[in-house]
């Protein structure tokens, strides 16, 4: 799911701790607005913005945490407003509503496990690529020549 | 790209696995779900029916109680609904209205029981109500207008007794979504054919109510719970006339001229 991969060049100290503060951002961001899921989306595309013109590592690993967290907002808003219908509309929790809870509560815990990893691996200058993210981001981001 | 799209396809079908997977369990039951929801429910309606007793005043006539219980029991026997959930109350009272409660306490002044013209159409308005009541409309509306977070706040000892009234008055005095009518008035017809009772009545009482105006109108709180009663009139009859039944008279003739003698003596 994730892997450590070669990146064409050493990043330097200021790069790494910019690209591992793009996923603490998403992180800080999923805590501070847990009930509406867009919160930590918009976090991390600002924080792309202010470093849309910043090195090759940088943006790739900007690049990666906006997109990893743009699949949970879909995911995530799909509960957000299951459970709104559940209290001001139907009243009724159904065993599909409870598994659907249960699986998004995995894959976002599954996430917040895999940004916490990655940002601490970034922090050390190692380019973390996951799956899906990672070859999407690939496509997405080229260095500058 | 044909690689992202196979670790894309690889994500979505564990995600989708993983919901299937979950979704076998019966977490409703294993986290007593239901039967807390039931309780809820249990509350809100004794709560609310004590309300109403406050206001008015129960009958017990013998009469009246017994000849509404048996078209009641007709309803019920021949469609599979248990009597015993449903708590069927009549309250002295002029205005024209009957409503449904949560936990299955049905309502019918005697108003009501005064401008129908025979007893079918009786069993048709007891036939709606009982529908709202096997449809879960009741809990649905309450939830959608008052909000599950206070309903379960009433009932656990921290709401005040205002908001109850206010749920009180949204049941006996607001409407229903027209779907949620439509499916009742649907269920109703059902319900009355499978009994054998004849369910056109209820069609031509709703359409004769439709047609008042003027002062009458003011007591006719049923017909301002229930609107376009002229087009739901048609179309019960309509509905009413594809369904096959034998048409058995719900109560003896005698027996509903002395309800409307006790009554017009009142």
């Amino acid at each position: 799911m994730i892997a450590v991969r070669p990146f064409p060049y050493k990043p330097g100290d200021h790069e790494k701790e910019k690209a591992s503060n793009s996923y603490l951002m998403s992180l800080i961001a999923l805590i501070a607005g847990l009930p509406l899921p867009i919160v930590n989306l918009i976090a991390t595309f600002f924080f792309y913005l202010g470093n849309r013109n910043g090195t090759y590592f940088v943006r790739w690993h900007c690049i990666q945490a906006l997109l990893s967290q743009l699949s949970l907002l879909f995911m995530n808003s799909y509960g957000f407003w299951w459970t709104i219908s559940i209290l001001f509309r139907d009243g009724q929790v159904t065993n599909d509503y409870i598994a659907y809870m249960i699986t998004i509560a995995m894959f976002n815990l599954v996430d917040f496990a895999a940004t916490i990893y990655t940002a601490i691996q970034t922090r050390k200058g190692r380019h973390v690529e996951w799956l899906f993210y990672g070859d999407l981001t690939n496509r997405l981001v080229r260095p500058v020549r | 790209m044909g690689r992202i799209l196979i670790q894309a396809f690889l994500l979505i079908a564990l995600f989708f696995g993983a919901y299937n997977m979950f979704r076998q369990v019966d977490w409703v039951n294993l986290f007593e779900i239901r039967q807390t929801a039931d309780k809820t429910e249990k509350k809100l309606g004794d709560m609310l029916w004590t309300i109403f007793r406050k206001s008015d005043r129960e009958v017990k006539d013998k009469l009246l109680t017994q000849s509404l219980d048996s078209i009641l029991v007709k309803l019920c026997d021949r469609n599979d609904i248990s009597k015993e959930s449903i708590k069927l109350h009549i309250l002295e009272k002029d205005e024209v209205n009957a409503f449904a409660l949560p936990d299955g306490h049905l309502i019918i002044y005697t108003g009501l029981i005064a401008v129908c013209e025979n007893p079918e159409e009786l069993a048709g308005v007891m036939a709606h109500e009982l529908a709202h009541i096997e449809l879960d409309h009741v809990m649905k509306k309450l939830v959608k207008e008052i909000g599950l977070s206070v309903l379960v706040s009433m009932t656990t000892g921290s709401g005040g007794g205002e908001i109850a009234r206010e749920v009180a008055r949204t049941l006996s005095s607001s409407a229903f979504d027209r779907k949620q009518e439509k499916e009742a008035d649907i269920a109703a017809v059902d319900y009355m054919a499978t009994a054998d009772i004849d369910p056109k009545p209820f069609g031509e009482f709703l359409y004769r109510l439709g047609g008042k105006n003027g002062r009458m109108s003011e007591y006719l709180s049923w017909l301002s719970t229930h609107p376009d009663s002229r087009e739901r009139g048609e179309y019960i009859i309509g509905y009413a006339e594809e369904k096959s039944y034998e048409a058995k008279p719900v109560l003896g003739g005698e027996t509903w001229s002395r309800i409307k003698g006790e009554l017009a003596e009142e």
